[in-house]
């Protein structure tokens, strides 16, 4: 069973520019224990997405969706107060920026200590001390080498790597299911990025977290997902196996963002005229109908007013219908809609 | 390659447009503009429309209610005082010394402080320090103490209470303008333009004013209102306006006498005052609002 | 932090002194003989003459006038009061505590009801609890406090009879001053009539805290109201949010301590217009404080009294004010960290 199943969510917002649809009919499956990559551009609804899957929606959002299946539990069923409780256990999340997604008039270790649950075994006076003690563990677990002074400060005395340590810790303190990583690295060095992400594979070897890994950098997906999911504003290109998708992309846009990927080895790359899409990722307000790519992609046809529905063939998801290298799936539905 | 359009041109309106729309969208700032106006209108030709003079006393007419009450009549409009005064008469003499007066303290203040903020803003070092700390010092003198020095110093008089009044508001504007100066200053907007070659000159009024000018505005308005409160407070306990004068708030320490036969000649005065007061938060208020979505 | 600590030091110094400066020229300049500006004693014997020529150094320059003046005024010689004859410091003492009980009063009432209604205001979704919130506070803001003052005392004094309307108690009890603060003097009298006294006492505060707290309550209701809307936004709200935290306990361990930095300096910002206000309502309800002792004095031209009264509001504001920003920096963490790039 799927640890996380999303079927046609749909996203709308109030805009000035009346309600727009977002996110448009996004699945998503998602299985235990793996770390599932997620590729879009910025604005492409990564993180509205992440934000539905935990319920902290804005109050100008309007979410549908055929299911939205946790652990065999209807999400959408059920009140916010569940969503809370099950996000404080099973689901945690960390943000792109995380100086400023810990509180700058707490210490860092104060707000670790507080996203702890109550042990019961303990009493309750031994409590505090207990957690505090977890707290420093953790730190440790996440590669912080003296946790004892990083629990003392604020976030704005740390670095950004620290502080996305840190982040991790409070978020993986509870043991989750699911974690979910919206842009970790954004922003941070080198030498920081590859810690995170080892730290991440780690805690998804070890503790068998699931991770939903946001990101618009193709190759660092490419390097640490099992799988991979394609959005192009706000819908879903394509999904599958990572290696598989890498080698034999079926869409059209995933295979012009792997022929953006620079070919160093060419020596005359550099005269090259780099490969891109033509034009640019529309604003909210002007989305084209049917397939969002359709004005952009080199494969458009008539047909492409229709939204095509995602359809599945052997292990890989892709939503096109013209699709490379396979027989496009001929669903009645898809065409009908 | 050649960039492809394929979406349509977006309008997007001018910053002023923009910021007219979003004043006009709110519908009590609207109000609150159409009152201010109404009561610009007054303070010029308040004199002209008045039915009685300002002094002038009607012996036949002694504290007569307004004329929504079974007592009062339609002559005396909003009443009479207990020497027979048309209080409808005084409080349009009045906005003239309350309302218009507010508006002259404030715009020769708020020119001393643009002056004073935008020199002491654009300099660097001791000599800014100097001169912002000492605002500050200025600034937590209560306008009213400063008032009862210039009354100790130069007698009660309504030209005092311009000094008075005038030399509370002026640090309050060169803090404002100083320290939105001294912000835009240090962004890296301005240190292009400098690169580009532009003088102090060049770089303070085409550079950081364009970024300055909204928080000119709500300043202004924000003293405007203080200043009518200011004018009528010191009014009200006779160190500003003296006693015959058809100052709002000289008229309700005048009308204090009567306050338990007479509330009116109490209760009016302070109306007038609070209504312009909130007119003109009203629309401070719109303005904020207005321009805050462009700052962020 | 002893360096900044230091330079706030020097800050209320440099300020103080400009401010005596001030005092120093004006009172060159009152209408009056300088010998009765500075000491307020009527018709002076030769002696007397002689001792004031000394003390304030008279017959020399301005500068050495200046640090005489200085040196008097600061060695608590206010001069004696022209109407009294008491000496102005001791009329000060004992009218300052009276002015810091009704201001203590209003803000803590300003601050216990404007705080909850901020945080409100920006939580409810419903736009007719919000418009009505803002539209209070916008015509609290807007009011005059004098006519205020006399509406209310109108109301409740006299057509309702339920408050008294002047002074600070009942001049039937005679209470011992100990501390000065007739809330607590009351209590810690002996008399048997204690605890009605209390009361007496209590109930001739509230009006007059009431008419004082309505502005400091509308700005802090607006400053809560804007800050918790623009922290409610911010990362680690959602942070917490996504942690599972529910609404209540984000809103008071996480946003409501963010949201009260910026009210602590506009309280800085509004000591100025919050003691004007006192000053007028002390003059309305007869409130035995350094307010109306100021007012009163200018209507007699008591210019000592004037001068004393000045010199010690401006001090504590300036100290208060000062005071504030320091606790500003202290608690926030944003200031603390400029404070790190700077030194």
């Amino acid at each position: 069973m799927p640890l996380l199943d999303i079927r046609n969510l749909t996203i709308e917002l109030d805009t000035p520019h009346g309600r727009v649809k977002a996110l448009e009919r996004v699945s998503l499956t998602l299985n235990p224990g793996e770390v599932h990559g997620l590729m879009g551009e910025s604005g492409s609804g990564r993180s509205l997405l992440a934000k539905a899957i935990l319920g902290i929606g804005g109050h100008n959002w309007k979410i549908t969706a055929d299911r939205m299946m946790w652990n065999g539990e209807n999400l959408m069923d059920m009140s916010t107060k569940q969503r809370r409780s099950l996000m404080g256990s099973e689901i945690a999340m960390i943000f792109q920026d995380p100086i400023s997604s810990l509180d700058p008039a707490k210490s860092v270790g104060s707000q670790i200590i507080e996203a702890m649950p109550d042990n019961p075994d303990i009493p309750w006076w031994r409590r505090g001390q207990d957690k505090k003690l977890n707290a420093k563990k953790w730190l440790h677990k996440v590669g912080i080498k003296n946790p004892k002074k990083v629990m003392g400060s604020f976030a704005w005395e740390l670095s950004d790597g620290i502080c996305q340590k840190v982040m991790i810790a409070i978020a993986v303190a509870n043991q989750p299911k699911l974690l979910i990583a919206d842009e970790p690295t954004n922003s941070m060095e080198l030498r920081t990025q590859a810690q995170i992400f080892r730290l991440l594979s780690k805690l998804n070897q070890l503790h068998n977290v699931s991770i939903l890994l946001i990101s618009h950098e193709l190759d660092t997906l490419s390097r640490w997902s099992d799988r991979l999911s394609v959005m192009y504003c706000g819908q879903i290109m394509e999904s599958g196996i990572t290696a598989e998708v890498i080698e034999t992309p079926y869409h059209p846009y995933t295979r012009a963002l792997l022929d953006n990927i620079p070919d160093h080895s060419n020596p005359e790359y550099h005269k090259m005229m780099m490969e891109t899409l033509p034009g640019s990722a529309p604003a909210l307000q002007h989305l084209p109908i049917g397939c969002r790519l359709g004005p952009r992609c080199p494969e458009a046809q008539k047909r492409c007013v229709a939204q095509p529905l995602l359809c599945r063939k052997k292990n890989r998801e892709f939503a096109c219908h013209f699709p490379y290298h396979e027989e496009p799936c001929y669903d009645d539905t898809a065409t009908k809609s | 390659m050649p960039q492809v359009n394929i979406y349509q041109e977006d309008d997007i309106p001018s910053p002023m447009r923009r910021i007219w729309h979003a004043f006009a969208d709110n519908p009590f700032a609207f109000a609150g503009l159409w009152v201010v106006c109404a009561f610009i209108l007054l303070a010029v030709f308040g004199p002209f429309i008045a039915p009685y003079s300002a002094e002038a006393q009607d012996p036949n007419a002694l504290l007569l209610p307004p004329s929504w009450d079974p007592a009062g009549t339609v002559d005396h409009f909003l009443g009479t005082d207990d020497l027979g005064r048309d209080i409808f008469s005084r409080l349009l003499h009045g906005a003239h010394l309350t309302f218009g007066m507010a508006l002259g303290i404030v715009f020769a203040s708020l020119i001393v402080g643009f002056v004073i903020g935008a020199i002491s803003g654009m300099m660097k070092g001791l000599k800014s320090s100097i001169l912002s700390h000492l605002l500050d010092a200025l600034l937590s003198i209560p306008s009213l103490l400063m008032a009862i020095l210039v009354v100790a110093v130069m007698g009660p008089g309504l030209s005092n209470v311009f000094w008075a009044v005038g030399i509370a508001l002026t640090p309050q504007f060169i803090r404002a303008i100083h320290q939105a100066v001294h912000e835009e200053l240090q962004k890296e907007y301005v240190t292009a333009a400098r690169l580009d070659g532009a003088n102090p000159l060049q770089v303070f009024w085409y550079v950081i004013m364009p970024n300055v000018w909204d928080i000119v505005i709500i300043q202004t308005t924000l003293g405007i209102s203080a200043a009518i409160l200011d004018i009528a407070a010191l009014g009200f306990l006779n160190l500003g306006a003296q006693a015959p004068s058809p100052e709002w708030g000289a008229m309700v320490s005048q009308g204090m006498d009567n306050l338990l036969t007479a509330p009116w000649t109490v209760t009016i005065p302070g109306v007038a005052i609070l209504c312009s007061v909130l007119a003109i938060n009203l629309v401070g208020d719109g303005l904020r609002s207005a321009l805050s979505p462009i700052k962020h | 932090m002893t360096r900044y600590l230091l330079r706030r030091l020097n800050l209320f110094l440099a300020t103080s002194l400009v401010l005596i400066l001030v005092l120093f020229v004006a009172t060159s300049r009152f209408p009056v003989e300088h010998k009765f500006a500075l000491t307020g004693i009527h018709s002076p014997t030769p002696e007397q003459v002689a001792q004031i020529t000394a003390d304030y150094r008279l017959d020399e320059g301005n500068l050495s006038q200046f640090t005489a003046y200085l040196q008097q005024r600061l060695s608590g010689n206010l001069g004696v009061s022209a109407t009294s004859n008491q000496p102005v410091f001791d009329e000060l003492v004992q009218v300052l505590p009276a002015s810091f009980e009704l201001a203590g009063v209003a803000a803590i009432l300003a601050l216990l009801c404007g705080i909850p209604l901020g945080v409100l205001a920006s939580l409810s979704k419903n736009k007719i609890t919000q418009h009505s919130i803002m539209a209070i506070t916008l015509t609290g803001y807007s009011i005059p406090v004098f006519w205020l003052g006399l509406t209310l005392s109108l109301w409740f004094g006299v057509e309702l009879g339920w408050l008294p309307i002047s002074g600070q108690i009942n001049l039937l009890y005679e209470i011992e001053p100990v501390t000065g603060f007739l809330l607590i003097d009351t209590l810690l009298s002996d008399s048997q009539y204690r605890m009605s006294a209390f009361t007496d006492a209590v109930l001739h505060i509230i009006l007059p805290a009431i008419t004082l707290a309505v502005l400091p309550f509308t700005v802090v209701v607006r400053i809560t109201r804007t800050a918790m809307l623009s922290i409610m936004e911010e990362t680690y709200i959602k942070a917490a949010a996504a942690r599972g935290l529910q609404t209540s306990k984000i809103v008071i361990r996480h946003a409501l301590p963010n949201a009260l930095i910026p009210v602590l300096k506009n309280m800085g910002l509004m000591l100025g217009a919050f003691s004007s206000y006192a000053m007028v309502v002390e003059v309305i309800f007869a409130w035995p404080g350094v307010g109306a002792w100021l007012v009163s004095g200018i209507y007699q031209r008591d210019y000592t009294v004037i001068q004393g009264g000045i010199l010690s509001v401006a001090l504590i504001i300036i100290f208060l004010s000062i005071l504030i920003e320091v606790m500003h920096t202290a608690i926030n963490p944003i200031s603390r960290k400029e404070m790190y790039a700077t030194s």
